[in-house]
């Protein structure tokens, strides 16, 4: 043994890797490496394998597909997190915890490689849009409390319509827990018994990177999958994320996504009152047709009447003219006479006999006779 | 209208005295009498008819003229 050899430790390769990777666990549970992806390989369509590089050194990673921030291609920028090992048989490689594209190239490149792929599977589909219930009594805000976003979708909201209520759920809208925050938030408002009408994700603007949780694979596939229909407006007008495109509808803005969501309280009461005079109008129109028709109908109902009442007359004056006629008295005034004895009338002569006295009348007097003979 | 009638009523009570006078067998007081009371349930009828279109024309004028 030499004076060296004292200050060695000597060890079997077994225990070499295990006090190696303990040192490392105590040294650096966990760290954060950002290099250009290299050598990416796929096995059994479960692991991943790849270097990332810089322009003098190559780390080796090992990943699950289920890390996978979307499709990735070499050449890409990324920002891995992971504990740093060395394999008992394989080496050394730094097995990954998470995984985001890095630098505005890459995450652009990556969105454009997710979005082919979502969109090949039809997740952008116009046709599985569905439509926001106007306007919804309540919403399922996905948001930070603390962001100028949040602010300014409560602010607008509020000042279009009241009587909203608003359940938020506070998450992170940026960083490395970002997407599982917004994923576990869409999930929790789902599983709820009596669910909001909406669901909302909105985002103030910043850099790509900021924004990126919005347009992982996950994400956009929680987006797509809420049974709750969902408004999500992250950034600016120019900024497109891939949950944006899975949303049954997109706000260009968060102020934008108030808008979308709820009327103008101040149009809606002009509008009422333009509705309540063309009612009030409508109506006039109603009495003024409803009083011509009403006059027709008088004067059809007047000469209808008038019409009756002539052919009652008529009618009238028909038997007054038979009743006339039939009177003794008219048959009187044609030269008969009405023979009475005592005060009974004579119908027939042989109830006469000689030496009856008799009345005879006249339309115009009555005289006294008495029988002479009666012929036989 | 001033007086209201049975104006049905008495248009039957003038039929059935009419039907009796023209019985071949008619009572000549009897019948004396009907006719008197037919004159009588004329006059009543044609009132009502001159009054009732009276009426009507007078609810017309008053509908056009609201």
């Amino acid at each position: 043994m030499t004076p060296d050899d004292a200050l060695d430790v000597e060890l079997g390769v077994s225990d070499f890797v295990a006090l190696l990777n303990q040192t490392m666990e105590y040294a650096y549970p966990s760290v954060i490496i950002t290099g250009e992806l290299a050598n990416l390989r796929v096995s059994k369509n479960r692991w991943v394998y790849f270097d990332l590089k810089d322009d003098s050194s190559s780390v080796k990673f090992f990943a699950t597909i289920y890390q996978l921030p979307g499709p990735l291609e070499n050449g890409m920028i990324l920002r891995v997190r992971g504990a740093p090992k060395l394999h008992n048989l394989y080496g050394f490689s730094v097995t990954v915890a998470s995984m985001q594209p890095a630098g505005e190239g890459t995450i652009k490149r990556a969105a454009e490689l997710l979005e082919a792929k979502l969109l090949q599977e039809g997740l952008f589909d116009p046709t599985r849009k569905r439509t926001l219930p106007y306007p919804p009594r309540h919403i399922g805000l996905i948001a930070s409390r603390q962001s100028a976003a949040y602010a300014d979708f409560v602010k607008i909201l509020d000042a279009r319509w009241q009587g909203t209520d608003i359940s938020l759920i506070d998450v992170q809208v940026q960083g490395e827990p970002a997407p599982n925050q917004i994923i576990a938030a869409l999930e929790q408002f789902n599983k709820l018994s009596s669910p909001p009408d909406v669901l909302v994700m909105i985002r103030g603007g910043g850099s790509p990177e900021d924004m990126a949780a919005f347009s992982t694979e996950q994400v956009t596939r929680a987006v797509a999958a809420s049974r709750i229909p969902t408004l999500v407006a992250i950034g600016h007008e120019v900024d497109v994320c891939l949950a944006e495109l899975a949303a049954d509808v997109r706000g260009s803005t968060p102020s934008n996504a108030a808008e979308l969501l709820v009327p103008d309280r101040q149009y809606v009461l002009t509008e009422l009152y333009a509705a309540g005079l063309r009612l009030h109008e409508l109506m006039l129109q109603r009495v003024k047709t409803g009083r011509v028709h009403q006059t027709q109908q008088a004067e059809l109902l007047t000469a209808s009447m008038l019409t009756q009442l002539a052919h009652a007359s008529q009618s009238l004056r028909t038997r007054h003219q038979l009743l006339s006629a039939l009177s003794p008295q008219a048959i009187l005034q044609r030269g008969y006479a009405l023979v009475r004895r005592d005060t009974h009338v004579v119908r027939r002569g042989a109830d006469l006999v000689a030496g009856d006295g008799v009345t005879l009348e006249f339309a115009d007097t009555e005289v006294r006779a008495l029988i002479n003979e009666r012929k036989p | 209208m001033t007086k209201t009638i049975d104006y049905a009523a008495l248009q039957s009570e003038l039929d059935t005295i009419i039907t009796a006078m023209q019985r071949e067998d008619a009572d000549i007081d009897a019948s004396l009498r009907d006719y008197a009371r037919g004159l009588v349930i004329i006059k009543q009828l044609e009132d009502y008819l001159q009054t009732a279109e009276n009426t009507v024309t007078e609810l017309k004028a008053s509908l056009i003229k609201d």
